[in-house]
Formats: C-alpha cells, sequence, structure tokens
C-alpha cells in the first residue's frame, strides 16, 4: 500500500511539472528545455534552507519557487528576445550549466546530492498526509492554468504565440507575457521541487538531467499539448503503466528494460494512432465538429 | 506624418532598400507598388520598427520610430495589418477584437461593428473558419480597434477573390475618409491606384516613381514598371 500511495505522490508531483511545462511550451509555445533545472532549484534550495535553517517546509518550498521565478527571469529576459531554435539552444545550455554548478559546489552536495532532508511530518499517516497534499498542489496548479489559458490572458498568451507580429501590431508587448508565463511556469517547477524534496527527503543532480525534459514532454505530448487536461493523463499513464509491470514480480534484469520497451511503445503507439495526444485529440474532434456546424450556419446564412 | 529618410536595409549583404526617402501627410492614402521582392514589405516593416539592421531615419510625427518595439510603434498610433496571419485563428471573432482593444480604454468596438456589421454578426465564429475576405475584415476591424492615426496594410487582397476584393478597398476608402491616413502595399495595380490618391513604385529596392496614382494609371508603359 505504501508504494502504491508512493507512486500517486510522484504522479501528483508529475501532474504539476507536466501541467507547468504545458504552460510553457504548449500554452506560450516557448520551446525550452530547462524545466528540470527549476524544478532543481525549487528542490535544492528547499532542502537546504531546510537542512540549515531549520525553516517551516511551506516557506521553504515558497522560497524555492521565488528562486526558480527570478532565474527563469534572468534567462527569459535574455533568450526570449530570440526565439526557435535559439531559444532551445539557450535553455540547454542555461540546464546543462546549472546542473554543472550544483554538482560542482560543496554546499550542494555536489554529485551525491543532498540527504537528510527534515521530516516535516512523521507517524503511520505520513505518505497518505503528503499525497493529500501533493494531490490538492497538483489540482490547484491544473485549475489555476485553466483559469489563466482560459481567460483574457490566455486569449493573449494564444494569439501571441500563433502570430506574433500580428500581436505586437496591436500594441501589446509579446516579451511581457512571455516572460510571465516563463516564469509562472518555471515557479510552479519550483514548487513541485520542495514537494518531491520534502517527501523523498533526498535529492541529487541525476534526477534533474535534461532528459527529464523529454519525460515531462512526452507526458504532455501523449496527454495534449495546449489542454488543460493532456498534462494530467500523460503523467498518469507514463508513470502509473510502467510501475504497474513491478506487481508481476518479475526479476530486477527483465523489470527495468521492461519499463523502457512500455515507456517506449507508449510514445509509438500515440505518434501514430493519436498525434494530437489523448486530450487534444478529442478537443481537435470537437473544435472540427464546431466548426463544421459554424460553416454550414455560415452558408446558409449567405 | 511618417517620413522616410535614406533608409538602407540588406539581407545577408544584399541590398533590399536602397537609399528610400519619402513622407506621407496626414490623411493621405498612398499606395506601395512593386514586384515581388522589390521590398516592399520590408518598407513596411520598417515604418514599425520591425527591421534589425535598417540604417537611415524613419520618423513618426517627428519622432523616431523605436526599433525593435512593434507594440510601442502601435501605442503611438501606426497601425500595421501584416500579410496573410493577421487574425489568430483558434479565437472566435470577438475574443480577437477584444485582443485587439485591450489596450484602447473605451474601446472603438462600436466604430468596427458600424464599419463591419459582418464582425458583429459573427462575433462567436471561429476566426480560423472566416472566408479569406471576412478574415481580412477582421484583421482591419482589430486594427482599427488600436486607434491607429496611420494604417498600414500588406497587401490586403492577396488570395481574395475579385468581388472580395473590391470589397475590402470600400473599407479601406471609408477608413481613409474617416481620417485614417492609409499606406497600403500591393501587387493587385488597378484595384489599388483607384484607391490610392499617391502612388510610390519600388523597383529593386529603389523608389522609380512618387506621384499621382493617375498619372501612374495613364502611363502607356506602366506594366514595365512591374
Amino acid at each position: 500500500m505504501e508504494y502504491i500511495l508512493t507512486i500517486m505522490v510522484l504522479i501528483a508531483i508529475f501532474v504539476i511539472l507536466a501541467s507547468s511545462y504545458n504552460l510553457v511550451i504548449g500554452y506560450g509555445g516557448l520551446a525550452t528545455v530547462a524545466h528540470p533545472i527549476f524544478y532543481a532549484l525549487g528542490a535544492y534550495t528547499s532542502a537546504l534552507l531546510g537542512i540549515h535553517f531549520g525553516l517551516p517546509a511551506v516557506v521553504c518550498v515558497l522560497a524555492g519557487a521565488i528562486v526558480a521565478i527570478v532565474a527563469s527571469v534572468l534567462l527569459a529576459l535574455s533568450a526570449l528576445r530570440v526565439a526557435g531554435d535559439y531559444l532551445l539552444i539557450a535553455s540547454l545550455g542555461f540546464q546543462l550549466g546549472l546542473l554543472q554548478v550544483i554538482k560542482n559546489f560543496e554546499f550542494t552536495g555536489g554529485p551525491g546530492g543532498i540527504s537528510a532532508i527534515p521530516n516535516t511530518i512523521t507517524g503511520p499517516w505520513r505518505t497518505p498526509v503528503y499525497l493529500l497534499i501533493c494531490g490538492s498542489i497538483a489540482a490547484l496548479t491544473v485549475w489555476l492554468i485553466a483559469r489563466i489559458v482560459h481567460g483574457p490572458y490566455g486569449r493573449a498568451i494564444t494569439a501571441m504565440r500563433d502570430e506574433e507580429l500580428a500581436f505586437s501590431a496591436l500594441g501589446r508587448n509579446a516579451m511581457t507575457i512571455k516572460v510571465v508565463v516563463f516564469a509562472i511556469g518555471c515557479g510552479i517547477a519550483g514548487i513541485a521541487g520542495g514537494l518531491y524534496a520534502f517527501y523523498f527527503q533526498y535529492v541529487s543532480p541525476e534526477q534533474f538531467e535534461v532528459l527529464h525534459s523529454a519525460a515531462m514532454l512526452t507526458m504532455v505530448v501523449l496527454g495534449g499539448m495546449g489542454t488543460t487536461m493532456g498534462p494530467v493523463v500523460g503523467a498518469v499513464m507514463l508513470i502509473a503503466i510502467p510501475q504497474a509491470i513491478t506487481f508481476l514480480n518479475l526479476p530486477p534484469a527483465v523489470m527495468a528494460p521492461m519499463q523502457g520497451i512500455i515507456f517506449t511503445t507508449l510514445v509509438m503507439l500515440f505518434l501514430f494512432l493519436r498525434p494530437a495526444g489523448l486530450v487534444g485529440g478529442l478537443s481537435k474532434d470537437r473544435m472540427a465538429g464546431r466548426t463544421a456546424t459554424e460553416k454550414s450556419s455560415a452558408g446558409a446564412a449567405e | 506624418m511618417l517620413t522616410y529618410s535614406n533608409v538602407n536595409v540588406n539581407y545577408g549583404g544584399l541590398p533590399v532598400l536602397r537609399d528610400i526617402s519619402f513622407k506621407v501627410e496626414e490623411g493621405e492614402c498612398v499606395a506601395i507598388l512593386g514586384h515581388n521582392g522589390a521590398g516592399k514589405t520590408t518598407l513596411l516593416k520598417c515604418s514599425v520598427g520591425d527591421v534589425e539592421g535598417a540604417t537611415g531615419a524613419v520618423s513618426y510625427r517627428g519622432e523616431p520610430v523605436v526599433r525593435g518595439a512593434v507594440f510601442m510603434n502601435s501605442r503611438r498610433g501606426i497601425g500595421l495589418v501584416p500579410q496573410g496571419h493577421n487574425v489568430f485563428r483558434q479565437l472566435t471573432v470577438r475574443q480577437n477584437l477584444g485582443v485587439a482593444g485591450l489596450n484602447s480604454p473605451g474601446g472603438a468596438l462600436d466604430d468596427v461593428y458600424r464599419l463591419f456589421p459582418v464582425l458583429e454578426q459573427r462575433g462567436s465564429q471561429i476566426a480560423g473558419s472566416l472566408s479569406g475576405g471576412q478574415q481580412q475584415i477582421l484583421a482591419l476591424g482589430m486594427s482599427l480597434m488600436t486607434k491607429p492615426s496611420i494604417l498600414l496594410l500588406d497587401e490586403p487582397s492577396t488570395g481574395l477573390a475579385p468581388v472580395i476584393v473590391n470589397d475590402v478597398m470600400d473599407s479601406l476608402r471609408q477608413i481613409n475618409n474617416s481620417g485614417t491616413t492609409v499606406v497600403i502595399v500591393e501587387q493587385n495595380i488597378p484595384a489599388t491606384l483607384k484607391l490610392a490618391s499617391r502612388a510610390i513604385v519600388l523597383k529593386a529596392g529603389r523608389t522609380v516613381f512618387d506621384g499621382a496614382s493617375r498619372e501612374l494609371a495613364r502611363k502607356e508603359d506602366l506594366w514595365t514598371w512591374f
């Protein structure tokens, strides 16, 4: 039971990560691979403040989010003046460079990472309480992002992403919107990092490697990029399904490759069968129906 | 109102605009004509500061156009309707107008609906499902939401049926008659010469004609200019 609850905590954390990444890359159209480093900044800041200053976990997690926001604004102000491939390269450099810094500083624990992060909740209810907290924050994140993207500001984000020159020609500052979207997404990733650090009580650089952005991207794409529920579905599928085979009691030499094969097979299947993602495909179907209805009514009007 | 002084632009060492100088006066309707690659779109983009590495000066009402900040020039009253991708296809007509009007307190929605009743009728329709002509009308309406003093249009007739082109040109005439200065880049020479009082012809980045549209229309060798 403890194992299942731990997997559910991990799913909740990845729902937060994938949803925030979706806000940046799916809604904002900002091609970045630096999301794991903002997750790391949140995790390391929370862990260090908890260990050295004994601050309450809530304060540590919020401080982690603030550090992630500040770092994201620094990256955004320099890198978001460019777009497309250049932004991708700048974010890659930021991710790799900052992770090297984390690996090489003594106070961050070097390559070994940081252990003995304070246990803020003790007793037999520790994991269920953490699940409640992480699940609530995941739900809050999804709700907050839905509120942003479906409101007037979200329409401005969509407009900026789709036609930047036309958007700017209407007197709207595309750069400000990019920086704000980037900062919100990265700040949320910082919160996910803090939650991870306090639950698992151990962080190390390898948990925040650039390859993790591929996993987050896969969750977003499989679920449906640019949809609110897509990353939720993607995170649940890509964490729960590979973990489910652990109940088959296979030998460890078979288990790990099997999880990789399942992950890859899911990606391949979705690419061919539902390229817009599970939720994205449903939204597109609805949109197609709506457009057809509008066209027929427009035709009737003419 | 809008002044170009010795404007030069090179793309990768290739000259696109060469020593362009002219003035657009308040209330004018000016056509910028020329063949593909003559530099028309680049010239228009210089007016909103969207061309890197342009030399010379472009000023609006005596103040230099801010380079690299299209939105700031738009807020000063320079409206631009880019070619093609000029509406937000995933949003409804009303949402498109909403995005356009957020920086103009009080808004110009009533004026836009009066000029283009179709936009009110199709308010809840997704912009991407509108016809080409309706999308162009929407793009015009969106630009008018910013209450521009001068409206720059990049080939608004591209891809439209002739009858729709006439509708778009009529709308532009109304906009110009209401006091908004219009600068239109076009390849549809006959329709544009009927609309504009003045024409500027670009050839390989240079101005080869700047005068009355009637004068250009009368030229027997008109098509050799393009």
